[in-house]
């Protein structure tokens, strides 16, 4: 695969604290077009953080550092500007909204990021079409739709839910969050032929993950470990399967 | 308790007495409920279950019903619902012009000022009818028994069958300097009668109105009534309800109360489920912005086996307003398996809003099944925040979050055209900015 020169997402001496504790720790990460990063770490390195504040959440207090996206900085628009921009975060815990249903968001979303385009709002029909064709892919029912956003779905409903919503909106740069945490092996296998699809040169993926199992469905080209709010080393897939085999304690130790 | 209120209540009766027609409430009724409003006074905020309503500006208004009758038309009234029959009242009086009454035998609806004696047909309505010693929360229809001219008397005959569809139009055009409105419904439904109600209170013109509503219903052994109530008065109207309830055997009430308009709004809902299995579920949605007074007190008491409550608020409160729910569950000692559910929630939307919710229960017999929740809080920031990343503006994502937070209670109106009109109203409440850039 060909990456292009400029990365699509640049993130520089990356420090950031919650209420007054250090969690990133000048973080520095490149992530080109075209590319799947993974990044893994034991609890607490700082994943979910890294995740979040890349989406804009509130909370977080970034004191050094820099990340740009598209060669702007991405910290200084709101989380709906860089939704509409094309970043996307699958979240750990989808949040269960009732009274809002699936499909009224799946539109709004994508309504969202035409309209930053310059383009009309999204023709009903054709967008049923294009929906039930990636619901098919996740392997999720019709009467979804008229559900309330990820009200009573089950762990793995939740999570197939999310890549759903990814492949509808197909971002630039998508962020999955644990996105395989509490999945069987039969809803792993649907959630990584979700993320294998949207794979191309212009876009990029960044998956969040504590173990490697995912990544024998999605092969990263490049594995990062976290370690303490850095990256503490960085390969192949084989990285990997060298933490698997011998634990976080070793980079962990290493690091120290 | 004779206070200066009172006092000049009293006064403006007596001057008004002899123009008060000898329809609805008969003289000797007027008198009786002016005796006990001599003696009980109103409420004032002092009392317990009336210290979050408005009662401020009582001191200002004028207790005589309103005379001069506008000209209004239909297209002055809210659209029609299919397949409901319509009365409409302006300022408490009857106007046949604007209605279009009912093509069935199943139901009698008469105007009380044309049959004086409709309102006493029924014994149950004498019972009802708030009298000395009647519940202090009441007594503002002891105000409507001494002061209102007309009404609509309904009845709903035995086994009626396919359900009879009624809508009661309640229209205010008077100053609340000129004289008040005095809507009146006496409610009565046989053994297995089946009645869809719309009772709506709207506004002519922006006036200040004084609406003082009363409604009385009795449900006999295995009626059912789906009542909706839409308050959509004016931005300045006053407005003083008080419904009171009994419900039979086998009987079933779904009562539905939709609080949108005027200034300040104190509505008094008291129902006794006074028949074994009687089952009455109540849905308030109320909103406020700017420095609007929403205030819903409901009693409900078991007084016998085995019935089903069911109560259910979702209010939202804006601006500098005030919205609150005192929802008190009484179960009496013969009441036993009762089952009794309270989910009261507020949402704040402003940092000078104010919430009050509050569930009661007062449980004197074992084998029940009670339970309450009430929250008070702000709008979900994970649930916010899931939006915004998705692209949504966050004016969208906030009114997305207050539709929903309404959703559960409006989905359960089952007219729809009524529940378009209602959706409709609160999409004004709740603004939708893309809506509005979109048409500019």
């Amino acid at each position: 695969m060909t990456a292009s020169r400029t990365p699509l997402l640049a993130i520089n001496g990356l420090h950031v604290t919650v209420e007054g504790k250090q969690i990133l720790n000048g973080l520095t990460l490149q992530v080109r077009a075209g590319e799947v990063h993974a990044i893994m770490g034991p609890n607490g390195s700082g994943k979910s953080t890294l995740a979040h504040v890349l989406a804009g959440r509130p909370g977080y207090q970034i004191t050094a550092g820099t990340v740009s996206y598209e060669g702007r900085d991405l910290l200084a628009l709101a989380p709906e500007e860089r939704a509409r921009q094309g970043v996307f975060l699958g979240f750990q815990y989808p949040v269960e909204i009732p009274g809002v249903n699936n499909v009224y968001l799946l539109k709004a979303a994508v309504n969202a990021v035409r309209k930053q385009r310059g383009l009309p709002e999204v023709d009903a029909f054709e967008f049923l079409g294009l929906v039930r064709d990636k619901m098919k892919l996740m392997h999720i029912e019709d009467s979804f739709l008229s559900r309330g956003v990820n009200e009573g779905f089950s762990g793995g409903e939740k999570k197939r839910n999310e890549v759903l919503q990814m492949l509808v909106l197909e971002p630039r740069l998508a962020i999955l969050d644990e996105t395989d945490s509490g999945l069987d092996i039969d809803a792993l296998k649907v959630v990584a032929a979700g993320v294998n699809s949207q794979r191309s040169p212009e876009r990029a993926c960044v998956l969040v993950t504590h173990y490697q199992r995912l990544l024998e469905y999605v092969v990263p080209d490049i594995v990062h470990v976290l370690v303490r709010g850095r990256i503490a080393r960085s390969g192949d897939r084989t990285l990997a399967l060298e933490l698997e085999r011998r634990g976080y304690d070793w980079v962990s130790g290493e690091a120290a | 308790m004779s206070t200066p209120l009172t006092a000049r209540i009293v006064e403006e009766h007596a001057n008004a007495a002899a123009a008060l027609p000898p329809a609805g409430p008969t003289a000797a009724r007027r008198r009786t409920a002016i005796a006990a409003l001599t003696a009980s006074g109103l409420p004032t905020s002092r009392d317990e279950n009336w210290k979050y309503a408005n009662l401020r500006p009582l001191e200002r208004l004028r207790f005589i019903p309103a005379t001069a009758t506008p000209a209004l038309a239909a297209t002055d009234l809210p659209a029609a619902i299919p397949g409901f029959a319509r009365y409409v009242f302006v300022d408490g009086a009857f106007a046949p012009a604007l209605s279009a009454p009912l093509d069935s035998t199943a139901a009698a609806v008469t105007p009380l000022a044309a049959a004086p004696d409709a309102g006493q047909a029924s014994a149950a309505m004498a019972v009802q009818t708030p009298a000395p010693g009647a519940p202090a929360d009441e007594r503002f229809a002891l105000l409507n028994e001494a002061f209102a001219t007309d009404g609509a008397a309904i009845r709903v005959a035995a086994h009626s069958g396919e359900p009879v569809r009624l809508e009661l139009v309640f229209v205010a055009s008077a100053d609340a300097l000129t004289g008040a409105s005095y809507p009146r419904v006496e409610l009565q439904l046989d053994s297995q009668a089946h009645l869809l109600l719309i009772e709506r209170h709207v506004s002519a013109g922006p006036h200040a109105s004084f609406v003082n509503s009363a409604v009385t219903v009795d449900l006999g052994c295995g009626a059912t009534l789906h009542h909706y109530r839409l308050q959509e008065l004016a931005a300045r109207a006053i407005v003083f309800d008080t419904l009171s309830a009994v419900v039979g055997r086998d009987a079933c009430y779904r009562l539905h109360g939709i609080n949108i308009g005027a200034q300040s709004a104190r509505s008094t809902l008291a129902v006794r489920l006074a028949g074994e299995r009687a089952d009455l579920t109540l849905a308030v949605v109320a909103l406020g912005e700017r420095q609007q007074v929403q205030d819903t007190y409901a009693r409900v008491e078991h007084a016998a086996p085995r019935a089903r409550t069911e109560q259910v608020f979702r209010g939202i409160s804006a601006g500098r307003a005030r919205v609150a729910f005192n929802g008190k569950v009484v179960v009496g000692s013969e009441a036993l398996g009762t089952d009794s559910r309270q989910s009261l929630r507020g949402l704040l939307a402003g940092p000078e809003a104010e919430i009050d919710v509050r569930p009661q229960l007062e449980i004197y017999t074992d084998e029940v099944r009670c339970s309450h929740g009430a929250t008070a809080g702000k709008l979900d920031e994970n649930m916010l925040f899931y939006l915004l990343s998705r692209g949504l503006e966050p004016e969208v994502a906030q009114r997305l979050l207050k539709w929903a937070f309404l959703e559960d209670v409006v989905a359960r109106i089952g007219v729809a055209e009524l529940r378009r009109q209602i959706e409709e109203r609160l999409a004004q409440q709740l603004p939708e900015p893309a809506a509005r850039a979109e048409s500019t």
